[in-house]
């Protein structure tokens, strides 16, 4: 070999160990939960279905068991883990909430192989730091799609289970579009099929699927309701809108399939509703791609986007701080089990210390993440 | 500094860094690689390598389609396959002179549909279709154009059109639904093009074309050209039929499972590892490109160039979005090759589906013209291809005129798609 | 089904070590500087895959 050729491929391999030891860092960063005093039981989804033991997609399932017997709902975050809010308010619940009536179930990683991969072409920063009042958390920011090295190759198109329906090949690695999934899938499709087990052995009322979307997306802002759960998610609108912040409400369209909203209502007992916060982030107008702009959601071209009548939600200098779109979905949360009660009174939850809409934008949500350092060992999970 | 001077200012610094790697003969690939670094580090980020791998992985899965359908065009046309296929089509069609014209578009549009890269076009059943069509009496420079013209239609047609796979997939579209917009347009404009280009001539000299295409060995016969072919159609078939019966296949193993197929139906014996070398020389200008395709684009998106392209493009009045996409988008191919896709085809995309215009047609008609724009310098690189397989030595703008009508009808069919889309949805159904 | 999709994922990794030989043979093989530069840029992806990084 020519020195030449030495000094290029000496160049190549520095490239391929230095990216290299970046992903293989960002793909096995720990990120630690401390359980909150209500959380009863620890469970894996594999415990639901044998399939999936053992694989990335094993994750936790933080189980809060309620004083008194009621309802039982299942807060979902972490399906498109480029999308962090969404993670994050699922984080404050399960360090955070305890139930008083009825029982909450808490995922925080439901397509934990996207959590170990940034999105290709995206440019997004590996991870991000939370400040806490007693330090800083660091946690992932995953992809829309489970990694491909958890599951390669994708076909030719996707043809969803059980209706046929042409989705984008790429889908075939969306969580959010293998629902009902099936036991003998990809490992996408065989994880929805085990959160499907979750939902009936565990008898869910009510399941919750958090998210957020760029500006440009007509479903922002809002919740979207299968039609068993359309009268809760209009009255959820209503008040959030009349007491704390705007929030939409749509139907789950009957003909678009793989979507949790309408696949786990269709297949299961649950009422089953998805909730939608704004990320600036993921707009393709957004400018520089930094860790920054991930959390405060500050972007003088999506702004300016926006003057151009091209967006769906509002937005200004101020951005949309991860604060704001945490405390929208606790809040969220915390409306619609309220107005379940009401219109429940038989299957009854209440939960308490989880944090207000107020609260978060007052605190920040820092303040909720509490010392892995301080708390026993036994109760901080490795995620 | 505000974000339109920081983006613009790393703009600048990339497209300086282009036009310096340009005059110093750099390839494009490479100018682009430059230009990726040049952003980087104008944009405070250093060499940051983690972007740059991760930029490169992009296109990984539509890089080994690109290998194995090619390796497999290129056992095919060892084995002596095209070659037979071609002297068949000749004997059998020789004395009428439509039929003939028809059957030679659909060998120039076959290679390039499959593989979503025209150059496979030009290399495989190009030069031996240009064979035929001189002795048909079309002139050189005419044979060029028609070459060059219909292998860049096909490598816009369906199943694999790179322009609309990479677009969609930059703005979270499924590539479904592309297959009728997409193949309606690649195959009139290409039969308007033969027809425009190769009619007139002279009756064919049967004797001599035979003498001029390669001779086929012996036992080469049309069951062994079309069975790697069925195989290849089998296994799509399967894959739609029982999707959930079935493992998922993806369409690389499917050309390497037609590959293999081919490679043991050769009658003559043929060395593997050669043809897989040699593949990997033909395609490193195409895989290179899209690899740095993918850097730039992550470099872009990581300084915020994406967003300020983005945000200009759609706040522009739309009047003026049609009326200068047919020169916009070949002068864009043209420097930046399918970097033209997510660069501009994602913001203009968001555009027109924001002002009620149907993304998917929309999309099919801008994938048409792209492709003009490989003839174009800096790049030409399909166009400088065609020219040196078929054999035209004279002036290269002399190729250019001769493709003026035919790019014209190409320009006015993609920009007319897009404008009247929204009409056109029912395509998207069929 | 779950162990034949775990056999078609075994042969895409072998395809892409196929690639990963033929890409550093011809890189050998190469007079030209521009096209060995090419040939390593074009290698990382399949590298990266390969090793499972990525």
């Amino acid at each position: 070999m020519t020195g030449r050729k030495f000094v290029f491929a000496a160049c190549g391999l520095l490239l391929f160990a230095s990216s290299g030891w970046s992903f293989y860092q960002s793909r096995n960063l720990e990120e630690q939960v401390v359980l909150s005093p209500g959380v009863t039981e620890v469970k894996r989804l594999g415990d639901y279905f044998d399939g999936i033991r053992g694989t990335v997609n094993d994750c936790y399932v933080y189980i809060m068991e309620g004083e008194e017997p009621g309802g039982t709902v299942f807060v979902m975050g972490g399906t498109h883990p480029e999308e962090p809010a969404a993670r994050l308010a699922a984080w404050l619940l399960a360090e955070n909430a305890e139930m008083d009536v009825g029982r909450m179930i808490v995922v925080l990683s439901s397509n934990r192989s996207a959590s170990t991969a940034t999105r290709i072409g995206g440019a997004y920063p590996p991870d991000f730091t939370i400040a806490t009042d007693w330090g800083e958390r660091t946690f992932r920011l995953g992809d829309r799609w489970a990694n491909p090295l958890d599951q390669w190759p994708d076909p030719e198109v996707y043809i969803h289970y059980p209706s046929r329906q042409y989705l984008a090949y790429v889908d075939i690695r969306n969580l959010n579009r293998t629902w009902p999934g099936r036991p003998d899938g990809s490992l996408t499709e065989r994880t929805t099929h085990a959160f499907m087990e979750l939902i009936r052995q565990e008898e869910v009322d009510l399941f919750i699927d958090l998210h957020e979307a760029e500006l440009q997306y007509p479903v922002i802002s809002t919740i979207v309701a299968h039609d068993t759960g359309e009268e809760l998610a209009a009255f959820t609108s209503m008040m959030l809108s009349d007491m704390e912040f705007n929030i939409g409400m749509e139907y789950s369209p009957p003909t678009l399939h793989g979507l949790s909203h309408r696949e786990v209502g269709d297949h299961s007992d649950a009422v089953s509703l998805l909730f939608e916060a704004p990320e600036p982030f993921l707009d393709a107008t957004r400018g520089k791609t930094t860790r920054e702009q991930l959390l405060t959601g500050k972007d003088e071209f999506v702004v300016k986007a926006g003057e151009a009548g091209l967006l769906y939600e509002e937005i200004d200098e101020s951005g949309w701080p991860m604060d704001k779109r945490v405390g929208r979905h606790t809040s969220t949360v915390l409306m619609t089990l309220e107005l379940w009660t009401e219109l429940n009174p038989d299957r009854p939850m209440r939960a308490r210390g989880i944090p207000l809409y107020g609260e978060v934008l007052e605190m920040g949500l820092g303040h909720w993440l509490h010392d892995p350092a301080a708390a026993p060992p036994d109760r901080v999970v490795i995620e | 500094m505000s974000m339109f001077t920081y983006a613009g200012f790393v703009l600048g610094v990339m497209v300086v860094v282009y036009i310096v790697a340009k005059v110093f003969k750099l390839s494009t690939e490479l100018s682009m690689f430059a230009a990726a670094l040049g952003g980087a580090l104008a944009g405070g980020f250093w060499i940051p390598t983690r972007h740059i791998a991760e930029g490169a992985m992009t296109y990984l899965d539509i890089n080994l389609i690109f290998i194995t359908a090619t390796l497999f065009m290129n056992i095919l046309k060892e084995s002596g396959g095209v070659a037979f296929a071609v002297r068949g089509i000749l004997k059998r069609f020789y004395r009428s002179r439509t039929l003939l014209v028809i059957l030679l578009t659909v060998l120039l549009l076959l290679p390039g549909a499959l593989t979503g890269a025209g150059s496979v076009t030009v290399l495989i059943t190009g030069g031996m279709v240009a064979v035929v069509l001189e002795t048909m009496g079309v002139s050189r420079v005419r044979t060029a154009a028609i070459v060059f013209i219909i292998a860049g239609l096909s490598a816009a047609a369906p199943p694999v059109s790179l322009w609309a796979m990479m677009t969609a997939a930059g703005v979270n579209m499924p590539y479904v639904g592309f297959f009728w917009p997409l193949l309606l347009p690649c195959v009139l404009l290409s039969l308007v093009t033969i027809f425009l280009l190769g009619w007139k001539g002279e009756r064919i000299d049967l004797e001599r074309a035979l003498g001029e295409l390669p001779q086929p060995p012996d036992r080469m016969g049309w069951g062994k050209v079309f069975l790697p072919l069925i195989v290849f159609g089998l296994l799509i078939f399967i894959g739609r039929h029982w999707p959930h019966d079935t493992p998922v296949l993806g369409l690389p193993l499917m050309f390497a499972c037609a590959a293999g197929t081919s490679f043991f139906l050769s009658p003559v014996k043929l060395d593997f590892l050669k043809i897989s070398r040699e593949t990997i020389k033909q395609l490193l200008p195409l895989i290179g490109t899209l690899t740095c395709v993918g850097v730039l684009v992550q470099i872009m998106t990581l300084t915020g160039v994406r967003g300020l392209l983005a945000v200009t493009a759609v706040t522009l009045p739309v009047a003026l979005v049609f009326a200068t996409l047919f020169i916009v988008l070949p002068v864009s191919e043209a420097v930046l090759m399918w970097g033209a896709a997510p660069v501009l085809g994602v913001p203009l995309v968001l555009l027109f589906n924001n002002i009620g215009l149907d993304p998917i047609v929309a999309l099919a008609g801008m994938s048409v013209i792209w492709p003009l724009g490989d003839a174009l310098p800096p790049t030409a690189i399909i166009g400088r291809l065609t020219v040196e397989v078929v054999g035209f030595k004279e002036k290269y703008t002399q190729f250019l005129k001769a493709c003026i009508v035919p790019g014209i009808l190409i320009m006015a069919v993609g920009t007319l798609m897009v404008i009247y889309s929204s009409h056109l949805t029912f395509l998207t159904g069929l | 089904m779950t162990f034949l999709q775990s056999v078609v994922s075994v042969l895409y990794y072998l395809l892409v070590a196929y690639v990963v030989v033929l890409l550093v043979w011809n890189f050998r093989r190469s007079r030209k500087w521009d096209e060995e530069v090419l040939y390593i840029i074009v290698l990382i992806p399949f590298l990266l895959r390969l090793f499972r990084l990525k």
